[in-house]
């Protein structure tokens, strides 16, 4: 099919305390590199987007970014998502005054969905990712899990997706546990259960090993961002090299001649 | 102070002043490995010991494997020559492999087998009761992986009775386990004439009472005489010891004998006669001596080479997902550790984190008191039912192994005196 | 040095704004003042959010003047995002509202046939292109940026200009077409978000503050 506008890479940096860690099943916590560091080559290689999230803010009911979120948006000048223990509106406003574009919320949503249509009401919609951890059940049935994979909810993926768009959410942020730090390629399947029907953009994310895998997603699980973090944490692949690939696969990419 | 308000000395010895480790978050009421064949109620334990600022055996271990104390360009060189002593050179297995297909065992079986050459035999002891994770898992190391395996299921109602003795008598359900697990080893070695076996980390890693410097378990009364631990003794079935000094599940050989239970029902879970792990020179060695060992990376490694997977979510008790998952009664293992010991599953696995620096003590010290002592609740029915025991019956035991000096009751509920702090 | 103030009316997030905007080597103020205003060699309107709120908060706290004496005297003026659609007539986001009525036109939802990859809002990269088929962008704003840069939308409505002089650009989201710059004297509006446009944003920035 011919795919109407431009796909957007976004890379994902999984932070705890000072540094952005990669783990497997949202699990672990390897050490890859410095927050700013990281971000800056990507800003520089043509990221169209960057998330930051903390992945141990619910485990310890902390929130920990304010500052690495600072000092990335000093230089560097593409939309921020920035997730992990958003509790309450005046998370919300601090990241965002930090300089955060967009909130991506799980755990709390779960916990009180309210929260969502007030912080849309509050932010707007625009600013409020739902994000949802997904587990594979059984085939065409996914689980959402909360506190970074760690507690199981009894939700189902798709249905909890398409309330958290009625509830206020502008984008929805979808991982897949399975998948995610294998290198294996996403879960399609995952995605294409929601992206045909929801309305707001949906981001995949989880498994990337190699441009066909983003090729896939987009193409067959429709797709409309991807977000990735092993191929690029890795150096396996270049955001550039990954577009011009992208491109040849009939996927509109934004081909940017270096960010500064 | 405290003991003056007790009414009789701690159980099985326990300090008399609990401490938390000044850099990890284990108390020094956490027992050392011990020769569980002599185990009855009334025994004592050797502890962790602390060192003079207050810094527990562990940490300090584990301190050496990071600040160049150990070189492990040397270390890894001695492994070479040992494994170079035992490669095969016709194709039959050259070393021994115990393990479930936890992280740990799939890291050190493959390594041997990819990096260095070896040809591996893998043996495992069923766990009580597979999880599915655990059984998944399992058939990756072996299918994924790509591996011999031999496993061993034992007489489940022996088992049973073995491991209900051992909750009833010591609150060690596992014990039975541990036994058997590590006998079993020996045995197939013995049996397949392999006489090199490898562990992954040394106790010492945990706070057993093994230094750095020593690389393989230690089995004659002349060279254990200098260390303490007893974890390993094999010798003290010889001409003078007989069945009414042997305990299993905390009741002595000769009492089952006496009931009926068959001696060959008995038999996985006694020792080989040391005689023939001497003249077979069969050796355990600590592959954690050779090759730096951080339970994180044998994660990472299990995941990449034998599609390792974590649990789906937390273990209960603790905040981790990618340790000990195969057993359904895994949960009680750790659980009647906190009730008799006092501390739970989340301050292991944070003391572990913290030694390799995943962590800072201050977010042990958060997942601990988030954590521990969380009651595994999810196979509570089956775990009751496989030991044939009531609930009723379950809390009165549990009550009973709870000490004094550990343990008070505040209105209703039972709350440990003594908790870890930044 | 001359000083470009950012309009703080409680809508929109400026921090990346001021960023953007210092990083292009204006002299930034954000100030939620209006008599502050005079003292500005240019304005910067920010906006995010829905239309009829923003403009009654915008208007209560004594904006419009500020705004429209700005644009009579001639001074720079950028509206952004919502801020572009304040410059409109009228907008009819939840109701009908009344804009600034700088630009003529009026603002309505973006009309896109929805389906797969046709979202609403409209999020994400998307390119620039001169209106009328011509080949490069006419207007002191867009000097130095070619045809077909891509910028960062975040929206659902949109501005249509009533008279084709006042674009200066134009957008192809899916199946619609819609004015992304738009001009009048010296008064524009970019429904892109310039300070999340990489380096584009930021030549488009520079261009702006080169008025002043």
């Amino acid at each position: 099919m011919d795919i109407p506008k431009i796909i957007r890479i976004i890379p994902r940096l999984d932070i705890k305390g000072a540094n952005v860690i990669k783990g497997v099943h949202l699990e672990c916590l390897r050490v890859v590199g410095d927050p700013g560091e990281m971000a800056a080559r990507y800003y520089n290689q043509g990221a169209d987007e960057l998330i930051y999230m903390d992945v141990v803010a619910s485990l310890y009911g902390r929130n920990n970014l304010l500052n690495i979120v600072e000092k990335a948006s000093q230089n560097i000048f593409i939309p921020l998502t920035v997730g992990g223990g958003i509790r309450c509106l005046e998370d919300i406003r601090n990241i965002l005054r930090a300089g955060a574009d967009k909130v991506a919320i799980n755990t709390h949503a779960i916990k009180n969905p309210d929260f969502i249509t007030e912080a849309a009401k509050a932010f707007g919609s625009q600013c409020i990712v739902g994000s949802i951890e997904a587990k594979r059940i059984s085939s065409g049935k996914w689980e959402a899990y909360t506190d970074n994979g760690r507690v199981v909810t009894g939700l189902d993926v798709v249905e909890w997706g398409k309330r958290l768009v009625s509830l206020g959410a502008g984008e929805l942020l979808i991982t897949s546990i399975d998948q995610e730090g294998t290198s294996k390629g996403y879960d399609v399947d995952l995605i294409r259960s929601i992206a045909p029907h929801v309305c707001v953009p949906v981001i995949a994310c989880g498994g990337a090993g190699n441009p066909q895998d983003l090729t896939d997603v987009v193409k067959n699980g429709h797709a409309d961002a991807v977000a990735a973090a092993h191929i690029f944490h890795y150096n396996q692949y270049s955001i550039q090299a990954v577009k011009e690939q992208l491109k040849d696969r009939s996927i509109p990419v934004r081909m940017a001649a270096g960010n500064l | 102070m405290l003991s003056n308000q007790l009414s009789s000395p701690p159980h099985y010895g326990l300090p008399r002043q609990v401490t938390f480790c000044k850099k990890c978050v284990i108390p020094n009421t956490r027992p050392t490995a011990s020769n569980e064949y002599t185990h009855h109620h009334a025994r004592g334990h050797d502890y962790i010991s602390f060192d003079a600022d207050g810094v527990c055996s562990a940490c300090r271990f584990c301190e050496a494997k990071f600040d160049g104390t150990i070189d492990w360009l040397k270390r890894e060189n001695e492994l070479i020559s040992l494994l170079d002593r035992h490669r095969s050179r016709d194709g039959l297995y050259d070393c021994l492999v115990p393990g479930s297909g936890g992280k740990d065992s799939i890291y050190a079986s493959h390594i041997l087998k990819e990096k260095y050459g070896m040809h591996p035999l893998t043996v495992t002891w069923a766990p009580h009761l597979y999880t599915d994770i655990g059984w998944k898992n399992f058939q990756n190391w072996i299918h994924i992986g790509g591996f011999d395996n031999y496993l061993f299921t034992p007489n489940g109602e022996v088992h049973r009775l073995l491991t209900r003795n051992a909750f009833l008598n010591l609150l060690h359900p596992f014990q039975p386990f541990i036994l058997g697990q590590k006998t079993f080893a020996i045995k197939m070695a013995a049996r397949f004439g392999i006489p090199l076996v490898f562990y992954g980390p040394s106790p010492g890693e945990n706070g057993g009472n093994t230094p750095i410097t020593q690389n393989k378990y230690i089995f004659t009364d002349a060279q254990q005489a200098s260390y303490k631990s007893a974890g390993f003794r094999l010798d003290y079935i010889d001409d003078t010891a007989n069945y009414d000094q042997i305990y299993l599940g905390g009741k002595k050989v000769a009492d089952y004998l006496k009931e009926g239970v068959l001696e060959g029902s008995l038999s996985p879970y006694l020792p080989l006669d040391p005689r023939i792990t001497r003249e077979k020179n069969i050796e355990f060695h600590f592959l954690g001596y050779y090759l730096k060992w951080v339970p994180q990376e044998c994660y990472y490694y299990s995941a990449e080479h034998a599609g390792f997977e974590a649990n789906p979510m937390r273990s209960e008790g603790t905040y981790s997902k990618y340790s000990s998952l195969d057993d359904k009664i895994d949960g009680f293992f750790y659980y009647t550790t906190y009730i008799k010991f006092g501390y739970g599953r989340a301050t292991q696995d944070a003391a572990q984190e913290i030694r390799h620096r995943h962590i800072t003590r201050e977010e042990g010290v958060a997942l601990v008191n988030r954590f521990d002592g969380e009651f595994p609740q999810k196979y509570f029915k089956e775990f009751l039912e496989y030991i044939d025991v009531s609930e009723e019956k379950f809390w009165q035991t549990v009550d009973e192994f709870r000490d004094d000096s550990l343990w008070k009751k505040e209105r209703d509920s039972w709350v440990l005196r003594h908790k870890v702090a930044l | 040095m001359k000083k470009i103030f950012i309009i703080d009316y409680g809508y929109g997030n400026l921090f990346g704004l001021k960023k953007a905007l210092a990083y292009a080597g204006a002299d930034v103020v954000v100030s939620a003042y209006p008599a502050d205003f005079s003292g500005a060699a240019a304005l910067v309107l920010p906006g995010v959010g829905a239309f009829g709120e923003g403009i009654s908060e915008f208007e209560k706290r004594g904006f419009k003047k500020a705004v429209l004496d700005a644009f009579f005297s001639g001074k720079p003026l950028l509206g952004i995002c919502l801020g572009m659609q304040f410059l409109f007539d009228k907008s009819y986001e939840f109701g009908e509202h009344a804009g600034l009525g700088i630009i003529s036109g009026e603002v309505k939802q973006l009309s896109v046939q929805p389906g797969t990859f046709c979202k609403i809002p409209h999020i994400g990269w998307n390119a620039l292109w001169p209106p009328d088929g011509k080949n490069s962008f006419s207007g002191h704003l867009l000097d130095n940026v070619t045809p077909g840069s891509q910028v960062y939308f975040v929206h659902s409505f949109v501005g249509y200009a009533a008279s084709a002089a006042d674009v200066l650009a134009n957008t192809r989201y899916c199946d619609s077409v819609f004015p992304s710059v738009v001009c009048k004297a010296n008064t524009f509006g970019v429904q892109f978000h310039p300070e999340k446009s990489g380096a584009v944003g930021i030549q488009i920035l520079k261009n702006f503050i080169s008025l002043l």
